[in-house]
């Protein structure tokens, strides 16, 4: 008998593509300095939504839908009505039997297969509001001791072990809180392996002096203990890549921070394993645990239940049909209202002259905001772009030590800005900058220094009663931009972000500013002045305010991508070159870059000195048009922020708004990017007339203008990614803000001076938004919705587009958003699903449908 | 706020006045004064803060309750009053620690800080029967002028204020009951706060009600000199140790009531009732902007790194503290309030103490700074210093305390006091100028944990009181239920 020996670089490649597959499935979170939306089910998205969902409620105990009963409540209050419900299962049949290709009508074609269909509407009806089943997750080695014992009155193994873990990540990671720090030398695993060593405090119940032999037998490299415990434990070979996935997501936080060192190491071509590190840290607890567990405490033949996954999530995933079911009519239900609104009246005659183009951020809260100021003048055209204005650039302040990127987490840095001034003052306000940033430092090493601290609070104690009183009055001040820290105001004004390319290498910043032009579709037709407006926000002791800021430029305010791009497109030179590759700015025609704070719905313009004269008189009038759209901004805002009795009150208003971004104990200084919902992607004349209440990303997009469908195909790869990521970081952080989300903000406690937030004392580190971003206390303000994407394109077009991304495949065929088409003759809207579009009715043809069915 | 005022009224127009059950003296009314400003500025914080929060009418009850309760402790005259208001103080807290009754970590802190809080109270009921026993009145201006009057303290008397004492070490959480200190930031940050700045801090203020009585028993100026010092160096280094902001936080108030008690237990009340008053405000500016700790980190990475520590650049530093420290000390002769003429022994520890405070100022990487920084930062080591004497002038004139008798007792305890800073000014420079050394590699994982000490009381104290169950975990967004029946 030849039974098939396997060599060991065999069995090494299969654990490697284990440890892979399930480190894979592990989405980035980024620290709070820069903190950006992600997709937490970003390693899942090559699996059909439904399929992953039931996945992760075996492997890790979350849902992917709302509870029941919220559907209920959504049903009564006719959000939800039993067309929509209809209208989900015709589609859910279309899975099933989906193997026509082009169109169908819903209306029309889809009838003769509705035999049932009223019947499971109504089934659906009467299951409305039962309680959901409880989540077969599978047990862990903690989770079967914990059902035998705990360790200490109070505490269970669970949190033991993910306390420890998550104390020594963070010893490990941090580099801005702790002033005596771990050696980090040995690496995590490593350096875990020394600290649990020198841990008096465990409760081991065979003692320490036995833990520590064992732990001089462990295998010294993480890889190495992997495949020994994993042979160990018995884990059987077809779930292991689940039981590994299972630890991971049992120490969510810190996996999603070993998965950002690993992306950033790839940004910058580079590996990073502390992933691996950490999969064998939670690993050994498991494999000690288990030895050290009384005789008896686990069930015998524990780990063989993990050969079981693949049926047990195909069993959830049949019953969680129903909830994939009620998500889609509710989605439907919004997607009707869009439908129909896009489906009227597009206005684009009857415009005056334009005066005033200006390319807004493609985020929800520009289109609030842009439509206040194209009613409050005729004479402006706004427009949609990622608001980092197609930017590949870092930022590093003069004379200081910081570079950030100023562009999304999917990209990185090709070039870095830094501020231009005349050559003698540069250095001068450098020198400055660095000996005042240094004073600040020794003076916070002598507050909280071990020596020094106590003479400290003796001696400048007291000082702080006037700043507890100071914090304590309300304030309209607006704060100074704290990348000028050390300098002095007058050189902080005089300072302007400059690309250097524009001056050093004109012709390829032309090249660089071609591309960005055709993206914003700005070829031709330059008005006067266009206005480039970045956005970001305005909160105080604020731990999360990075993720109020502009997500595309890197979490940070656009203010520096906006000033970069409007100096670049202002620089003669460029213009030049330029012109010979075919893009004729006028000579007239200016760029202006602008700050829009989504907080206050005020609007900053910069560097208006360089405006030149023939633009003062209407520089003039755009300032008062900006705050005229600011009132009514804010006016449309008001009532969320609970300031709905002022909302006639334009000046008390805009007081009330100050104040509150300014309050140091304000915990929902926004709502920020909270009930998103659509990408609308189509010339603004197709959305103008539609009150889209903040729902909606908007980037504008002509279909004649792009022969080489270059420009779909990027905002298809990127824009489109990164509205995914920001709606289901938000979905996810609401249909399980345990593990996606960071909890209470009352408790936060801010870990590593950047890594992430404890909620309390410790426990797993957070990642996601807090329920402050997404609750009031009274009502939940963000409906979890996957993205409804309509592209006004031909099908060839989108159709192409697709053929050549798998990750836009993979975003639309496995049911991440949704995909819909708008016509650009007809105006009709199309449903993609299943390789084929179906039409998307008005509601008053369906309604005359139904009618007529009655 | 009103109690605060009235009592300042009352010292202002009458400094003798008190009657049976409470009385207005400057100590009362400077701390009452603290604690109703800092009350001020939580309840206003938590307005917005809280809002929507469950049980948001149940919070605001009940850290008016604990503000009340503080209010009494203040303005007691009565031995047994102030024990019970003390009590009281501790329960009203509880209720708020407990804010989120569904949070197992709140309600193990929680009871963790009642089974400390309980043993203080034993201690405190304890005290009042033997100060009835040794004096016949409860009254604490009775029992002060028969103190003054007595030759010698009687025993009871004496017994009496080590229990006192304890009962402060133990509300104070000093090592090793730390542990329910470091662990209630499972209650919203305003409740840290006034934790911090107007509740733990009550044990200081108590041994300064009975300043006189301490000044005379030796044995309890040894307890807290021996239990200040050692909490306040161990504490300092475990708060270096600490990843996360308010944890850090929670060590240093606990390393900061070990240097108040230290000061008490050398008899530097001025310098006590400072530490209480500035640590008070200090600690409650820093919790309630414990929020900012991410823009401080941003401020850190704008910032170029300065050269590593070196050992000639300490020792610079060292010299050039103490001058600036010698200088300020000068200089304040010449201030209008004037200053102790002779310092005592305790004040000259407490100098030295300034003056290796100063380092991280003057340390010679710090001279590397370019153009006029060079004497600007001399100068600010000078001005800090000399705040603390100026600060130091006004209160020993205003808070005149009772002489401390040179002793030997008092000679080691001062001692004492100077080879632990020492100590710990060493072992802060070797880890500072060798992270990766041997000694700072080994020391590490036990400051790290904390000396393992609160395990230890946790083994000791739940084997008797167990923690109890909190209730099943609720919110106002949805949490996926996980089946148990998933297993073989």
């Amino acid at each position: 008998m030849n039974a098939p020996v396997e060599t060991m670089s065999v069995q090494a490649q299969r654990l490697q593509d284990q440890i892979n597959t399930a480190s894979a499935r592990v989405a980035p979170t980024w620290p709070l300095d820069e903190f950006i939306a992600v997709n937490p089910y970003w390693g899942w998205v090559k699996q059909p939504i439904a399929q992953a969902s039931a996945a992760l409620g075996v492997i890790a105990g979350t849902r992917l839908t709302m509870p029941r009963t919220w559907y209920a409540e959504q049903y009564r209050a006719g959000q939800l009505e039993r067309c929509h419900l209809h209208a989900a299962v015709l589609r859910s049949r279309q899975e099933v039997g989906a193997t026509d290709l082009g169109t169908t009508d819903l209306s029309t074609a889809g009838r003769p297969s509705e035999a049932g269909v009223d019947e499971q509407v109504e089934h659906l009806v009467n299951i409305l509001g039962d309680a959901n089943a409880a989540l077969p997750r599978l047990a862990l080695v903690t989770d079967l001791r914990d059902q035998a014992s705990a360790p200490r009155p109070g505490l269970s193994w669970s949190e033991l072990v993910t306390h420890q873990v998550s104390q020594h990540c963070a010893a490990y990671f941090d580099r801005h809180q702790a002033a005596w720090r771990l050696n980090t030398t040995q690496g995590l695993y490593g350096s875990w392996l020394h600290h649990l060593e020198a841990d008096h405090g465990l409760p081991w119940r065979l003692g320490r002096a036995a833990l520590r032999a064992r732990l001089a037998q462990l295998p010294g490299e993480p890889v190495a203990l992997i495949a020994e415990a994993l042979e160990s434990l018995e884990i059987p070979q077809s779930g292991r890549d689940a039981y590994l996935s299972a630890l991971l997501s049992a120490i969510g936080g810190w996996s999603a921070w070993c998965s950002f060192e690993r992306w950033q190491a790839r940004l910058h071509g580079t590996a990073d394993d502390s992933i691996e590190h950490l999969l064998a840290i939670r690993l050994a607890w498991e494999w000690l645990l288990k030895e050290d567990a009384s005789p008896g405490e686990l069930p015998s033949g524990w780990a063989s239940q993990w050969s079981g996954v693949p049926q047990r999530v195909a069993a959830l995933q049949e019953s969680q049909r129903t909830d994939w079911l009620l998500q889609n009519a509710i989605e439907i239900a919004f997607q009707q209202t869009l439908v129909d609104g896009l489906g009227g009246t597009s206005v684009d005659a009857g415009l005056a002259n334009t005066g005033v183009q200006a390319f807004f951020c493609i985020d929800v809260r520009s289109e609030v905001f842009r439509r206040a100021l194209e009613s409050a003048s005729p004479e402006i055209r706004t427009h949609g772009f990622a608001g980092f204005f197609g930017l590949p650039i870092a930022y590093s302040p003069l004379g200081s030590a910081l570079t950030r990127p100023q562009l999304p987490g999917l990209l990185a840095p090709a070039q870095c800005v830094t501020e231009r001034v005349e050559a003698n003052l540069a250095e001068v306000l450098g020198a400055r900058r660095r000996n005042a940033l240094q004073w600040r430092q020794r003076w916070s090493e002598f507050r909280s220094s071990p020596s020094s601290g106590f003479s400290f609070v003796e001696s400048m104690g007291l000082m702080y009663g006037a700043k507890l009183f100071a914090d304590s009055v309300a304030s309209t001040k607006a704060p100074a931009r704290w990348e000028n820290e050390g300098l002095p105001q007058h050189g902080a004004e005089s300072l302007r972000p400059c690309l250097p390319l524009a001056t050093d290498d004109p012709e390829a910043a032309a090249t660089l500013a071609k591309g960005i032009l055709c993206a914003m579709g700005l070829q031709t037709g330059f008005a006067p002045l266009v206005l480039l407006v970045g956005h970001g926000s305005r909160s105080a002791n604020n731990p999360h305010s990075a993720g109020l800021d502009c997500g595309a430029c890197g979490g940070q305010t656009g203010e520096v991508n906006a000033r970069v791009l409007a100096d670049l497109l202002n620089t003669p030179r460029v213009r030049t070159h330029l012109r010979t590759l075919g893009i004729d700015v006028p000579d007239r025609t200016h760029f202006l870059a602008a700050l829009h704070n989504t907080t206050t719905d005020e609007t900053t313009l910069f560097d208006t000195h360089a405006v030149p004269s023939h633009l003062h008189e209407m520089l003039a009038q755009l300032t008062g048009w900006l705050d005229r759209a600011g009132a009514m901004a804010r006016a449309e805002r008001a009532d969320s922020l609970g300031l709905g009795e002022l909302v006639n009150q334009e000046a008390e208003l805009k007081t009330a708004v100050l104040q509150r971004a300014n309050h140091w104990a304000e915990v929902r200084p926004e709502w920020g990017l909270v009930n998103n919902a659509a990408f609308v992607v189509a010339p603004r004349a197709r959305t103008r007339h539609l009150k889209l209440s903040g729902r909606c990303f908007l980037h504008d997009y002509a279909e004649e203008d792009d022969t080489d469908l270059s420009v779909l195909t990027l905002i298809m790869t990127a824009p489109m990614v990164v509205t995914n990521w920001i709606n289901m970081q938000y979905h996810a952080s609401t249909v399980d803000n345990r593990r996606y989300g960071s909890g209470n903000k009352v408790l936060h406690n801010v870990v590593g001076g950047r890594l992430g937030v404890f909620e309390g004392n410790g426990g797993d580190l957070r990642i996601g938004l807090p329920i402050q971003s997404l609750h009031d206390g009274h009502r939940l303000h963000h409906t979890p919705l996957r993205l409804s994407v309509f592209i006004e394109a031909s099908r060839t077009a989108i159709e192409t587009v697709m053929s050549r991304h798998e990750v836009v495949q993979d975003l639309v065929n496995n049911g991440w958003l949704h995909l819909l088409r708008l016509d650009p003759q007809s105006h009709r809207v199309e449903h993609y699903g299943h390789m084929s579009w179906k039409n998307f009715p008005l509601s008053s043809e369906t309604n005359k449908w139904a009618s007529m069915e009655r | 706020m009103a109690l605060a005022v009235l009592s300042l009224l009352v010292v202002l127009s009458d400094s003798s006045s008190a009657n049976l059950a409470v009385r207005a003296d400057p100590l009362g009314a400077v701390v009452s004064l603290l604690v109703f400003f800092v009350g001020w500025v939580i309840v206003r914080f938590s307005q917005p803060y809280l809002k929507g929060e469950r049980g948001e009418g149940h919070y605001v009850r009940w850290m008016l309750a604990t503000l009340a309760t503080v209010g009494l402790v203040l303005s007691a005259n009565h031995v047994l009053l102030l024990a019970l208001a003390w009590t009281a103080t501790s329960f009203a807290l509880h209720r708020l620690l407990t804010f989120y009754s569904d949070r197992s970590a709140a309600v193990v802190a929680a009871h963790k800080k009642a089974i400390v809080a309980r043993a203080a109270d034993v201690c405190m009921f304890g005290a009042v029967a033997l100060f009835y026993a040794a004096f016949g009145t409860l009254q604490i201006d009775h029992i002060m002028r028969l103190v003054a009057e007595a030759q010698q303290v009687p025993l009871a008397a004496q017994a009496a204020v080590l229990l006192v004492v304890c009962a402060a070490l133990m509300k104070c959480a000093q090592l090793p009951f730390h542990g329910w200190l470091i662990q209630v930031m499972e209650a919203p940050t305003p409740v840290s706060a006034l934790l911090h700045a107007g509740v733990v801090n009550l044990g200081g203020f108590v041994l300064m009600r009975f300043a006189p009585l301490v000044s005379d028993v030796p044995a309890a100026q040894v307890l807290l000199v021996v239990a200040g010092a050692t909490t306040a160096v161990v504490a300092a280094l475990v708060m270096t140790t600490r990843i996360s902001v308010k944890v850090m936080l929670a060590w240093s108030t606990c390393a900061q009531m070990g240097f108040m008690l230290i000061q008490c237990g050398l008899g530097v009340w001025e310098m006590a009732l400072l530490h209480l008053v500035a640590h008070s405000l200090y600690k409650a500016h820093s919790f309630l902007g414990a929020g900012g700790a991410v823009r401080r980190a941003s401020l850190e990475k704008l910032t170029p790194r300065g050269a590593p520590p070196s050992l000639s650049g300490l020792a610079v530093g060292v010299l050039i503290g103490a001058a600036m420290t010698a200088c300020a000390g000068w200089a304040s002769t010449w201030l209008p309030w004037a200053p102790v003429a002779t310092p005592t022994l305790a004040m000259w520890v407490l100098v030295s103490i300034v003056s290796i405070a100063l380092v991280p100022l003057v340390h010679a990487q710090s001279l590397q700074l370019g153009g006029g920084w060079l004497p600007a930062l001399g100068l600010g080591a000078f001005g800090v210093a000399l705040v603390y004497f100026g600060l130091h002038g006004l209160l020993a004139a205003w808070f005149p305390a009772p002489a401390v008798e040179p002793s030997v007792t008092h000679l080691m305890l001062c001692g004492w006091v100077a080879l632990a800073f020492a100590a710990l000014f060493i072992l802060q420079s070797i880890v500072a100028l060798s992270p990766a050394g041997a000694l700072a590699r080994r020391l590490y994982p036990w400051f790290y944990g904390g000396l393992f000490l609160d395990e230890k009381f946790n083994q000791l104290a739940f084997g008797w009181f167990p923690p109890p169950k909190p209730p099943a975990a609720t919110s106002v967004l949805p949490t996926p239920g996980v089946s148990q029946g998933a297993r073989t």
